[in-house]
C-alpha cells in the first residue's frame, strides 16, 4: 500500500520535457555520464506550454506511477511565455489530483535548465524516490485485464 | 407449481441462498437505488420504488467486450460470450421486466445477437409487484403493462403487507428456482391469494397518469412536417439521460480499444439517439442535425416504427424519463399533442 | 418577488420588437412543483411566463445550444436578437460567454431577474411526494408557500432553498437589458467550507469517496449538455483523434471524463449548480467544480463570469504566480 518503499517496486514515470532546457540538460547528464535512476520516460515537447493538463491524467490511466513536467526557468522560456502558461495549468491540475486522491508525490513539476546535468539528476531521484513510497498507482488505471 | 408464501424474516436466508448464484438485486450507492451484483446478502435494499438505471443494464451492459484479439494474428481473436453461470435478477419491477420482453424482440430480429441472448438464457428473473406504484409519472397501464404484471417474468413477489410475500413461479425457470428456496417457503392459503388479488385491482386504480395510445401508431406517420415537433424539442438539452435509463432503449456503438501493444478488443456501448453524434456520417453529413430531428426520431421509433414490426409499443411507462428530463419535457405531454394534432 | 403582470408585459413588448426572433423564459412544469423553459415565438404567448422560486433551469445554456444550420442558397442568416430571462447566477454565465467572445452581445437581450434564492426540487419532492397536479411556490418572507391541490403550506425557506443559493454572492443579474424587479442586495457569502472539509480527508478517503461518485457514472453527458459554459463544437469529451476517454464506462473513464470537463471548466464555471442538479445518479459534481473555483480565487484572485472586459484565466499569467510545488 502506501508504505511501500519495497525495493522491488521500480515506478514508471513519464516526464514531459522541453526541448530546448530540460531535454538538453537531461541530454547533458547522459554525455557527463551522471548516473540516476532509469525509471524516467521521457516525451520531449518543444516548450512545456505545449503539455496539455490532461496528459497528466492520460498517463496515469495507462499505467505510469508518476509524471514529471519540466521546462525552463520562468523567464528563460525559449518562446517567452509557454512556461508561465504551464505553470498556471500545473498548479491546478496537480490540486486538482491530489483533491481526488491522488498522491501529491506522482505529479511533480521542475525547472531544469540546459546547463543542470546534476540538477536534472537530483530531480529524477527526488522524484524517482517519491514515487516509490507511495508505491504503484493503480486507482483509475485502464483494466484491460477486465475486459 | 403451487403457490407459496416467503415470511419477511426468512427473506435473509432467501438473498444468502440466491447468492449461490450471481445474485443481482438493488441496492444503495449513498442514496442512490441501483442493481448491482450483491456480494452480502445485508447490502439489498428492498423499500424502493424503483431503481434510476433500469435492470436492463445487467443483460444489455453499458460496456461489452465482442471480442479481443492481438492486432496481426486474426487466429487469436476470441469470442467474448458468457458461458455458463445462473444469474437471477431479484426485486425487479414489472414493467422492467416486460421491457426486457420488448427488447428480446430486437435482438433475435435480423441477426440473432448471442451476446444478448445467452445473457436472456442464464437469466431468472425475479419481480416485486408495485403496491404502490413507484412514481406519480408511472403511466404502465396505457401501453399493455400493470403493476402486477407478470409479462418476462420467471417468479413473482407480492408484498401482501403482513410481513409476508406471496411467491408465485411463472415459468420453467422460476419453477427450477423455487424448488431451490423450497425450505424457506411455506404453501399460500386462498387468504393469501385474495389479498394479492386485491392489491393488484388497487394497484391500477393508484396509477394517475394515462394516455390512449390506441392511434398514435397510425397517426404519427402524418405528422412528420408538423411544428410541434420544434415545440416539444426546444428546450431539450439532447443529452442521453432519457435514452440511458429507459429500459426499452437499445441502441449502441461499437469502437474498438487497442493498446499500444497491439492487444486490444472490440466493445460495445451504449448510445443515444438523442445525441448529436448519433447520426454523424462519415462524409460529416448529419441527417438529423438538431434536436427537433432526433425528438421526433426517439417518439417516432418507440411509438410507430417498432410496433409496425414488432406489434409492440417500446415504452413500458416507467416514468423515469418524466421523472429525470432536466428540462421537464414529457412524453405524455408529447403524445398529447400528437393526439390533438 | 416578480410581478407576473409586468414580467408579462415587458415579455409583450420585447418580443413584438422586429429585431427579436424568440425570448426564453419559464412556464409550469407538467406535474407537480416543476417549471419548465418556455420559448415564446408570438406576443400572444407570454401568457404562459412565470418566475417563482421553482424556476431552477439556467437559461443561457441555450444561447451557446441552439444549433447554427448552414443557411440555404438565397437565404439570409436570421440576425434577430434572441430574449432570455436570467437570474443572477445564470446572468454570470452570459458574462462569461461574452468575456470569451462566444457571440456578440448585440444577439442577445437580457432580461434580467434579482432572485432571493430557488428551491432544491428534490428537497420539495421528498416533502412533498406524490403530487400531479401543478403545484405553485411562491416566496412570503422568510417562508415558501407551496400550493397544491386547492391548500397552500408554509415551509421555512432555510428546509427547501437550494445548496447553492446559501453561498450566492451575486444575486442581482450583472449583465442587462432590463431588469424585471428590484435590486437584490449580496445575503449570503462564500466560504468554501464545504471543500475544505474534503480537502482536509486523507488520500485513500477521498479515493474511495471520488470512486464510489464515479461508478455511478452513466456517461449521459447531461451534465455538460446543461452546462452553459460548455459549448464547444468539438468537445474533448467527445473526439475520437484523439480520444482523450474511451466511450466505455467504467471507473478509469468515468474519472478521465470527469478530470477532464472541470479542468475545462476551470476558471470558466460560474457555479450556477446545474451539473449537479441534472446528474440522475446524483454525483456531486459542484465539489469538482467548486475545487477549481476556489484554486482559481486564491491562487490567481480571479472570480469568473464577473466582468465581461476581463480576460480568461488561462489565457494570461503573472510573473509571480505561485511556484509552490516546483522543483
Amino acid at each position: 500500500m502506501a508504505e511501500k518503499t519495497n525495493s522491488d517496486f521500480e515506478p514508471n514515470i513519464v516526464a514531459f520535457l522541453c526541448n530546448w532546457c530540460s531535454y538538453a540538460g537531461a541530454d547533458l547528464a547522459g554525455t557527463s555520464r551522471i548516473e540516476y535512476p532509469p525509471n524516467v520516460r521521457i516525451i520531449r515537447v518543444m516548450c512545456s506550454g505545449r503539455v496539455n493538463p490532461l496528459f497528466i491524467m492520460n498517463a496515469l490511466q495507462q499505467g505510469a506511477d508518476g509524471v514529471l513536467i519540466s521546462g525552463c526557468y520562468p523567464g528563460d522560456c525559449h518562446y517567452m511565455q509557454g512556461n508561465y502558461y504551464a505553470r498556471r495549468r500545473f498548479n491546478l491540475m496537480r490540486n486538482f489530483l491530489e483533491y481526488l486522491g491522488v498522491e501529491p508525490e506522482r505529479v511533480r513539476m521542475s525547472w531544469v535548465s540546459a546547463s543542470d546535468g546534476i540538477r536534472w539528476k537530483e530531480v529524477i531521484e527526488e522524484v524517482t524516490e517519491g514515487v516509490k513510497t507511495v508505491g504503484p498507482m493503480d486507482k483509475f488505471k485502464r483494466r484491460q485485464l477486465n475486459w | 407449481m403451487a403457490v407459496k408464501k416467503l415470511s419477511k424474516e426468512k427473506m435473509g436466508d432467501v438473498l444468502a441462498e440466491l447468492g449461490k448464484f450471481r445474485l443481482i438485486a438493488p441496492a444503495k450507492s449513498d442514496e442512490v437505488v441501483i442493481f448491482k451484483e450483491i456480494q452480502d446478502p445485508g447490502e439489498v435494499f428492498l423499500d424502493y420504488g424503483n431503481s434510476t438505471v433500469p435492470p436492463k443494464k445487467m443483460v444489455f451492459p453499458q460496456t461489452e467486450t465482442l471480442f479481443r484479439f492481438q492486432v496481426g494474428k486474426p487466429e487469436l481473436a476470441e469470442k467474448n460470450v458468457e458461458e455458463e453461470g445462473t444469474t437471477v435478477i431479484f426485486g425487479l419491477r414489472p414493467c422492467d421486466a416486460r421491457a426486457m420482453s420488448i427488447v428480446d424482440k430486437l435482438f433475435g430480429w435480423d441477426y440473432d445477437d448471442p451476446y444478448y441472448q445467452k445473457r436472456r438464457e442464464l437469466t431468472t428473473l425475479v419481480g416485486m409487484a408495485c403496491v404502490e406504484p413507484p412514481s406519480i409519472n408511472c403511466f404502465c397501464t396505457s401501453v399493455g403493462g400493470s403493476p402486477f404484471g407478470t409479462e418476462g417474468l420467471d417468479m413473482m413477489l407480492t408484498d401482501l403487507s403482513d410481513d409476508n410475500y406471496l411467491v408465485r413461479a411463472l415459468t420453467e425457470k422460476g419453477e427450477k428456482l423455487q424448488e431451490t428456496l423450497a425450505d424457506y417457503l411455506g404453501d399460500a392459503g386462498d387468504r393469501d391469494e385474495k389479498k394479492a388479488e386485491e392489491l393488484a385491482s388497487q394497484a391500477e386504480d393508484k396509477i394517475k397518469r394515462s394516455i390512449d395510445p390506441g392511434g398514435i401508431p397510425d397517426k404519427l406517420p402524418q405528422l412528420w412536417e408538423h411544428e410541434l415537433w420544434k415545440r416539444v424539442s426546444d428546450s431539450c438539452l439532447g443529452c442521453g439521460i432519457c435514452t440511458f435509463l429507459c429500459p426499452t432503449c437499445h441502441c449502441f456503438d461499437i469502437q474498438d480499444e487497442v493498446e499500444e501493444t497491439g492487444e486490444g478488443r472490440r466493445a460495445r456501448m451504449w448510445d443515444s439517439c438523442m445525441f448529436s453524434e448519433y447520426t454523424v456520417h462519415a462524409s460529416g453529413h448529419n441527417p438529423r442535425p438538431t434536436r427537433k430531428e432526433r425528438t421526433r426520431n426517439r417518439i417516432n421509433h418507440k411509438y410507430s416504427y417498432y410496433p409496425e414490426r414488432f406489434d409492440v409499443i417500446a415504452c413500458v411507462g416507467c416514468g423515469r424519463c418524466i421523472n429525470l428530463c432536466p428540462v421537464n419535457i414529457d412524453i405524455l405531454d408529447i403524445l398529447e399533442q400528437v393526439v390533438e394534432a | 418577488m416578480v410581478d407576473l403582470s409586468k414580467l408579462r408585459e415587458i415579455a409583450g413588448e420585447v418580443i413584438s420588437r422586429d429585431d427579436v426572433r424568440e425570448l426564453i423564459g419559464y412556464r409550469p412544469g407538467t406535474y407537480g412543483f416543476r417549471t419548465r423553459p418556455a420559448f415564446v415565438y408570438e406576443p400572444g404567448e407570454v401568457d404562459q411566463l412565470i418566475y417563482t422560486p421553482a424556476c431552477v433551469n439556467n437559461l443561457a445554456t441555450y444561447i451557446t445550444l441552439e444549433e447554427k444550420l448552414p443557411v440555404p442558397r438565397g437565404q439570409e442568416p436570421d440576425t434577430r436578437k434572441v430574449a432570455v430571462m436570467v437570474k443572477g447566477c445564470d446572468s454570470r454565465a452570459l458574462v462569461q460567454q461574452l468575456e470569451e467572445k462566444a457571440y456578440d452581445r448585440e444577439r442577445i437581450l437580457i432580461l434580467g431577474i434579482p432572485c432571493t434564492g430557488v428551491v432544491d426540487m428534490a428537497k420539495v419532492e421528498a416533502r412533498f411526494p406524490g403530487i400531479l397536479e401543478t403545484g405553485e411556490i411562491s416566496l412570503e418572507g422568510d417562508k415558501f408557500v407551496l400550493s397544491f391541490d386547492g391548500k397552500s403550506e408554509k415551509v421555512a425557506k432555510e428546509e427547501l432553498l437550494a445548496e447553492k443559493c446559501r453561498r450566492c454572492r451575486y444575486p442581482t443579474p450583472l449583465v442587462y437589458d432590463q431588469l424585471l424587479d428590484d435590486e437584490v442586495k449580496r445575503f449570503a457569502e462564500d466560504d468554501y467550507s464545504d471543500i475544505e472539509e474534503l480537502e482536509k480527508r486523507s488520500g485513500e478517503e477521498k479515493w474511495a469517496y471520488w470512486e464510489e461518485k464515479f461508478s455511478r457514472c452513466i456517461r449521459c453527458y447531461s451534465c455538460r449538455n446543461v452546462c452553459p459554459m460548455c459549448y464547444c463544437e468539438d468537445c474533448v469529451l467527445d473526439r475520437l483523434r484523439p480520444q482523450w476517454m474511451r466511450r466505455s464506462v467504467d471507473t478509469s473513464e468515468n474519472t478521465a471524463f470527469h478530470v477532464a470537463r472541470a479542468y475545462h471548466l476551470a476558471g470558466r464555471c460560474i457555479q450556477c449548480g446545474e451539473c449537479q442538479r441534472v446528474c440522475p445518479v446524483d454525483i456531486p459534481l459542484m465539489e469538482l467544480n467548486r475545487k477549481f473555483y476556489k484554486d482559481v480565487e486564491e491562487l490567481f484572485d480571479y472570480e469568473p463570469g464577473t466582468e465581461t472586459e476581463a480576460e480568461p484565466l488561462l489565457s494570461t499569467f503573472k510573473v509571480d504566480d505561485s511556484q509552490e510545488y516546483i522543483m
